[in-house]
């Protein structure tokens, strides 16, 4: 008797469906830790452009010193505003991770190996539409800043919310349509072969306008500088999550850096050529992940070196220069592709 | 046991997307009724996910759930969304008691016995020698006649609503609340 109804556990004992969970896991895991490591990263980088030395009294390099943040913020009181609605305003923050952390599902960073008589590869999941699934769900991160901004009954947080959620519909064109002359060039929306098609050349060399605006549309949807204008110090106290304290707040940050995380491999996949290493003798994930290392670091840099863009300028920036540049490249990539 | 478990996921996605329909309606906050039409949109796209449908469920999200309705947020957002008062009144107990009556117009309805069969079958022959708008014609005129009436009477409906709403200067109870 017992055996009948222990069936409905068969689809779940496959080891398809292990494999499966163990990546999720994984995955989910290593993105959460890495993040700790990019603010240190970044911390640090601040501190030598600078000119100054940034955290280094926290254990050896300062290395203790994310540790020290997160048992801060874990143990700091959470304030909760009393004119907040109480729901959305414990919602947004887990929107934000939530997405943040399944985008990353799609994003592969490695051939596939065999273990045990099972081909195990280096993604979550391996969608037929990849790409549009990562646009679909980093889209949905927008509510959770745009509900951050409504709960919590501040006009800071409602001015970031706002801004932000105008200013990531405005880019997110300009990524999609960079995207699709890339898409166009090797006819698939999934992410492998995307990676396949640039065993040779990378596409930053064919595509290079298609680059340039994909990673400044990528920089504005992840909410850095300069294009952090939905969390504008100087104006807005912290935007969005000017009322969060505590892991909410830290909720926030992590969706933050993991998504910046995800652009980098996005921008590594779609145009770096992913985890080809092009003669370097390197591991393809070794390779992938210096690749993303790299552009974050960039990032960094990018952060310490421009000032804030004015919003009417960045609304204006996006929909007047970057949207016809894309349209154009798409256009030529299109003539391109049909003539040969 | 697979099949169960899949027509169970299926059924419990239909139910919460009913529910999250209802919920648009029903809820006062506008800021709620927007979350639960994203529910539902939501709910669609899943189950365009589990009719192996990945392209239209991708679609689906990025179209209606990401760029349509964070619009929807945004103007909810610049005008402030306030709770409605919903205070009874003559002309309230009257609509309702009307939808009342048109629900009950349609269960009678349902309750006729069968209706004459459908003849003949859509076979790719006969739809290219007839042409796929008049196959389409046929097929949503004869087997999906309900459903094609009761979507057309839904947006006359919301029009008639958006209307109301929207034209005359005698407004609604949620205008003198203010």
């Amino acid at each position: 008797m017992w055996d009948e109804i222990l069936t409905f556990l068969d689809p779940v004992l496959q080891p398809a469906f292990i494999i499966g969970t163990v990546k999720a896991a994984v995955i989910a895991v290593a993105l959460l830790s890495v993040v700790p490591i990019i603010v240190w990263t970044e911390r640090r980088l601040m501190g030598r452009f600078q000119v100054r030395l940034g955290p280094n009294r926290v254990g050896p390099l300062g290395l203790g010193q994310p540790l020290a943040d997160t048992i801060k913020l874990l143990f700091k009181e959470s304030i909760i505003q009393s004119s907040a609605d109480k729901f959305l305003y414990h919602l947004a923050p887990a929107v934000v991770v939530f997405t943040a952390i399944v985008t990353f599902s799609v994003i592969p960073f490695g051939d596939s190996v065999t273990v045990f008589g099972q081909e195990i590869g280096f993604w979550g999941a391996n969608v037929n539409s990849g790409i549009l699934f990562v646009f679909a769900i980093s889209g949905m991160g927008i509510y959770g800043m745009v509900l951050a901004g409504l709960a919590s009954n501040n006009k800071y947080s409602l001015m970031g919310g706002l801004r932000s959620s105008a200013q990531m519909i405005s880019y997110e064109l300009t990524l999609g349509l960079s995207a699709l002359s890339v898409i166009v060039m090797t006819g698939s929306l999934n992410l492998i072969d995307l990676v396949e098609n640039q065993k040779d050349i990378p596409f930053i060399l064919t595509q290079p306008l298609a680059f340039l605006l994909f990673f400044v549309a990528g920089v504005a949807e992840t909410n850095r500088a300069p294009f952090d204008l939905p969390e504008a110090e100087q104006e807005l106290v912290a935007g969005f999550h000017t009322e969060y304290t505590g892991m909410k707040f830290a909720m926030f940050m992590m969706g933050e850096y993991v998504n910046m995380v995800t652009m980098s491999s996005l921008v590594t996949l779609l145009f770096l050529g992913g985890w080809n290493s092009y003669g370097l003798p390197l591991w393809p994930i070794l390779a992938f992940a210096g690749k993303v290392f790299a552009l974050l670091c960039f990032f960094i840099w990018l952060r310490s070196t421009f000032p804030r863009l004015r919003y009417d300028r960045l609304m204006s920036f996006g929909w007047k220069v970057l949207l016809p540049l894309c349209l154009f490249n798409l256009l030529v990539t299109s003539v391109f592709k049909v003539m040969w | 046991m697979f099949e169960i478990t899949y027509d169970i996921v299926v059924l419990a996605l239909g139910i919460t997307a009913v529910l999250a329909a209802l919920g648009v309606i029903l809820c006062a906050s506008p800021i709620y009724c927007a979350l639960y039409l994203i529910s539902n949109m939501i709910c669609f796209a899943l189950l365009f996910l589990l009719y192996h449908a990945e392209f239209i469920a991708a679609v689906q999200i990025i179209v209606y759930a990401g760029a349509v309705m964070i619009l929807f947020l945004f103007i909810i957002a610049l005008l402030g969304g306030k709770k409605e008062i919903i205070e009874p009144s003559v002309e309230r107990s009257a609509a309702f008691s009307f939808v009342f009556l048109l629900f009950g117009e349609l269960l009678l309805a349902a309750g006729v016995g069968p209706t004459r069969p459908i003849e003949g079958q859509l076979t790719p022959d006969v739809i290219s020698a007839m042409g796929s708008a008049k196959a389409v014609g046929i097929e949503l005129f004869s087997r999906h006649l309900i459903s094609f009436e009761l979507a057309s009477t839904l947006l006359l409906v919301a029009t008639v609503g958006i209307i109301c709403l929207a034209k005359f200067s005698y407004s609604p109870a949620r205008r003198r609340s203010q």
